[in-house]
């Protein structure tokens, strides 16, 4: 649990923090009632131990000042006058206990758990749930009798569903909780040391969904009695199901209207990178840094309703970072503007794409193959700092089997793979470059042997000596690759057939490509300038105009010269592709056609432009 | 679901229409908007909307200050509101509660979502 200490007696600060920290309770000091009601009115703390006599503002007065602005918060009093008065005084003032001092420092700390008793749901001095039995004055955790060997921050998660047992904790409100305010840690840190302790759990004997996961809101304790059903909070009931295509109608409106938002927040973005330069040079105010807070926290709540994922954790990682209550340090600034060229770009790049009700939505994904354990971690941790996200596969063939087996796989933006046994990874390059043409693969390699860049690089790979490389540089190179495809390429398909108008996109989206259909050729060219395709499929029998001469029209504009044009038609003659060809085709395919493929020969055209 | 009528005040245009796209192609509701605080109350007087989703941050008359002057007049006080934020802190949620707010929903969502979790905030 987390607590506010506010006392200005050093000595008197050590012997609590170290007392408190043994009841495995986070610990925030500040050394003034100034300074105390910042910190209050800032974080969220389970419990406050105020000192009555204190600098600037003394501990009555603050107590007042927080029960007078909403916050609930306990709050212990400690005082050195044993008299009534200053006692009534602090009670009537809103404190919820208090200690005289000198105090036993036992008394005290349990008169602080009895006080967390009081905010939580749980109120026995024992917490358990089903066969899990949890001691807050022992520190000691049993399941079903057998004792668990929990380390802090497992022993801390542990406690903290057990005093809200029926709320869904999210990553955020668990770092907000558990760590103290100084400390940002990745929400990956979170769902490691919840990884650990599900698993000792498990051996213990609980269910392997002992503490149970809803996707993209977070976590809590499952039970059969206790279902997921009756949780109360206005933000856990699970997602109702829509129908493909109200999700599809919503995307395409969210992708319409961030048209017009985009400029909106690129422009919240530059504001808030002028206040950062400010605080580079020195010459911010605190008011300013807290504008550029609120701004960013608007920014995180826009990019959220837009389900740009990405986008918006880079911006919550901002705002976390703004909202102290001090000013922040050129150095801390220097993180700032990091995020700031991430999230410019990201913006810039990404537009509502994935499908909504996508588990990880709108991350990019990172497939890591046969990379050592240690690496895959730290990979990961980074990775999810920037919005990344990963799978990792131990062999080739289990990429192999990842790529070109399954049907509809989630094709990565980049593929990281170890050299080790160069023969099989070499057949893997070649592969990979045959049948998914510009996917981005690295190669990692220990050695820095010529021949070994050689042989990558023929096959289609890059190379990267990993030798006297950190994670963080290892992971920098590798998504500097990845700009030029992450962007969605724009496709649009001109057919009369409605049928397959509507399943096109469906059929094309997830590989990655923005699907634009139009059934009226008249309406072509508006069309065409409105949506700037990267890419045409036309058919050839259409109404009134065909698909030859919208071929014609374009091949003879300057600005569509270069436009990739793949014929799609039901006639499988040689004269009708002869034609195609000769009016400026770039590719013809016969229908019927899967997804995968047409998808595969459009990028393979988009491929080729770039770098022709 | 019945048919209802609610009113969303944010200072972001943006989120205002798409909250009002998802809302009404899921439960055919109607959706008023206003742009600040002001605007808000003008119009929950004068429109007596079934909820009121209102943002906490706001720029000039913020969320909590618009709740409180929505509570004081006898003509709103009745309305029930829902607060929408980026991110609610439990301080923040337990403030909101004890001020006496229906519910809070926290950004991102997806629209498509916000009428069954309204009607569940709610009890309609």
């Amino acid at each position: 649990m987390k607590i506010l200490l506010i006392e200005d007696d050093d000595a008197l600060i050590a012997l609590l923090t170290r007392s408190l920290s043994s009841q495995h309770h986070i610990v925030d000091v500040v050394k003034d009632g100034e300074m105390g009601w910042t910190y209050a009115s800032t974080f969220d703390y389970d419990t406050i131990v105020l000192d009555i006599m204190l600098p600037k503002l003394d501990g009555i007065s603050l107590c007042k000042k927080l029960r007078g602005a909403g916050y609930t918060t306990p709050i212990l009093l400690l005082t050195s006058q044993y008299n009534t008065t200053i006692k009534v005084q602090g009670l009537d003032a809103g404190a919820d206990d208090y200690v005289v001092k000198p105090f036993d420092i036992a008394e005290l700390t349990a008169r602080v758990r009895a006080l967390l008793r009081r905010g939580s749901t749980n109120p026995l001095p024992l917490l358990s749930w089903g066969d899990l039995m949890l001691n807050p004055i022992s520190c000691e955790v049993n399941y079903n009798g057998q004792a668990l060997t929990l380390t802090t921050k497992e022993y801390d998660l542990l406690e903290l569903f057990l005093r809200d047992s029926y709320r869904v904790f999210s990553n955020d409100e668990i770092i907000d909780r558990l760590w103290s305010s100084d400390d940002f840690p990745a929400e990956a840190t979170v769902r490691s040391h919840l990884r650990r302790l599900r698993h000792k759990l498990q051996s213990a004997g609980a269910p392997h969904d002992f503490i149970g996961t809803i996707h993209g809101r977070g976590y809590y304790l499952t039970s059969s009695q206790n279902s997921p059903q009756s949780l109360i909070s206005s933000n856990d009931n699970s997602q109702p199901i829509h129908s493909h295509q109200q999700q599809t109608e919503y995307l395409a409106f969210l992708q319409e209207t961030w048209v017009q938002t985009k400029p909106q927040c690129l422009e919240i973005l530059s504001k808030i990178a002028a206040i950062v330069d400010q605080l580079l040079l020195e010459t911010c105010t605190y008011p300013e840094q807290q504008q550029a807070h609120q701004k960013a926290h608007k920014l995180v709540g826009t990019l959220g309703v837009f389900s740009l994922t990405s986008a918006m954790n880079i911006a919550r990682q901002m705002e976390r970072l703004l909202n102290r209550s001090i000013l922040l340090s050129p150095t801390e600034s220097l993180t700032l503007q990091t995020y700031l060229s991430e999230l410019f770009r990201d913006i810039e790049v990404n537009s509502p794409s994935q499908k909504i009700d996508s588990p990880h939505p709108g991350l990019s994904l990172l497939l890591l193959i046969d990379i050592d354990q240690n690496s895959i971690q730290s990979l990961t941790d980074i990775a999810d700092n920037h919005g990344y996200r990963t799978i990792s596969l131990s062999t080739i063939e289990a990429a192999d089997r990842y790529l070109f087996s399954n049907s509809n796989p989630n094709l990565p933006a980049l593929i990281l793979v170890n050299l080790r046994e160069s023969s099989s990874i070499l057949g893997f390059l070649h592969n990979v470059h045959l049948r998914l043409y510009d996917q981005a693969i690295l190669v990692l390699s220990d050695r820095d042997e010529l021949i070994d860049r050689l042989a990558v690089v023929r096959h289609g790979g890059k190379f990267l000596c990993t030798a006297n490389l950190t994670t963080e540089q290892i992971f920098t190179t590798a998504v500097s690759l990845i700009p030029l495809i992450t962007t969605t390429p724009k496709v649009m398909v001109v057919d009369d057939d409605l049928d397959w108008l509507r399943t096109v996109p469906k059929l094309l989206q997830p590989w990655g490509l923005k699907i634009t259909t139009l059934a009226d050729p008249q309406q072509f060219w508006n069309v065409l300038q409105s949506v700037q395709p990267d890419a045409l499929v036309l058919d050839i029998q259409m109404p009134e105009i065909n698909g030859l001469e919208l071929c014609q029209v374009l091949r003879s504009d300057p600005n569509w010269q270069r436009l990739p044009i793949l014929f799609l038609s039901v006639s499988k003659d040689s004269i009708s592709q002869q034609e195609a060809f000769n009016v400026g085709a770039d590719d013809y395919l016969c229908k019927p056609m899967m997804g995968g493929e047409l998808a595969q020969r459009i990028r393979h055209r988009l491929a080729r432009l770039q770098f022709s | 679901m019945k048919n209802k009528r609610l009113l969303t005040i944010d200072d972001e245009e943006s989120i205002q229409i798409v909250i009002k796209f998802g809302i009404h192609m899921v439960a055919g509701w109607e959706v008023l908007s206003a742009s600040d605080g002001r605007m808000g109350i003008d119009t929950a007087k004068r429109e007596l909307p079934d909820a009121i989703l209102l943002d906490v941050m706001m720029p000039e008359m913020d969320g909590i200050a618009t709740f409180k002057e929505l509570q004081a007049n006898h003509i709103t006080a009745g309305i029930p509101v829902i607060f929408l934020t980026a991110k609610a802190q439990t301080a923040e949620k337990k403030q909101f509660n004890d001020l006496g707010v229906s519910g809070v929903i926290t950004k991102p969502f997806n629209s498509l979502d916000l009428p069954e979790r309204i009607s569940k905030i709610l009890n309609w």
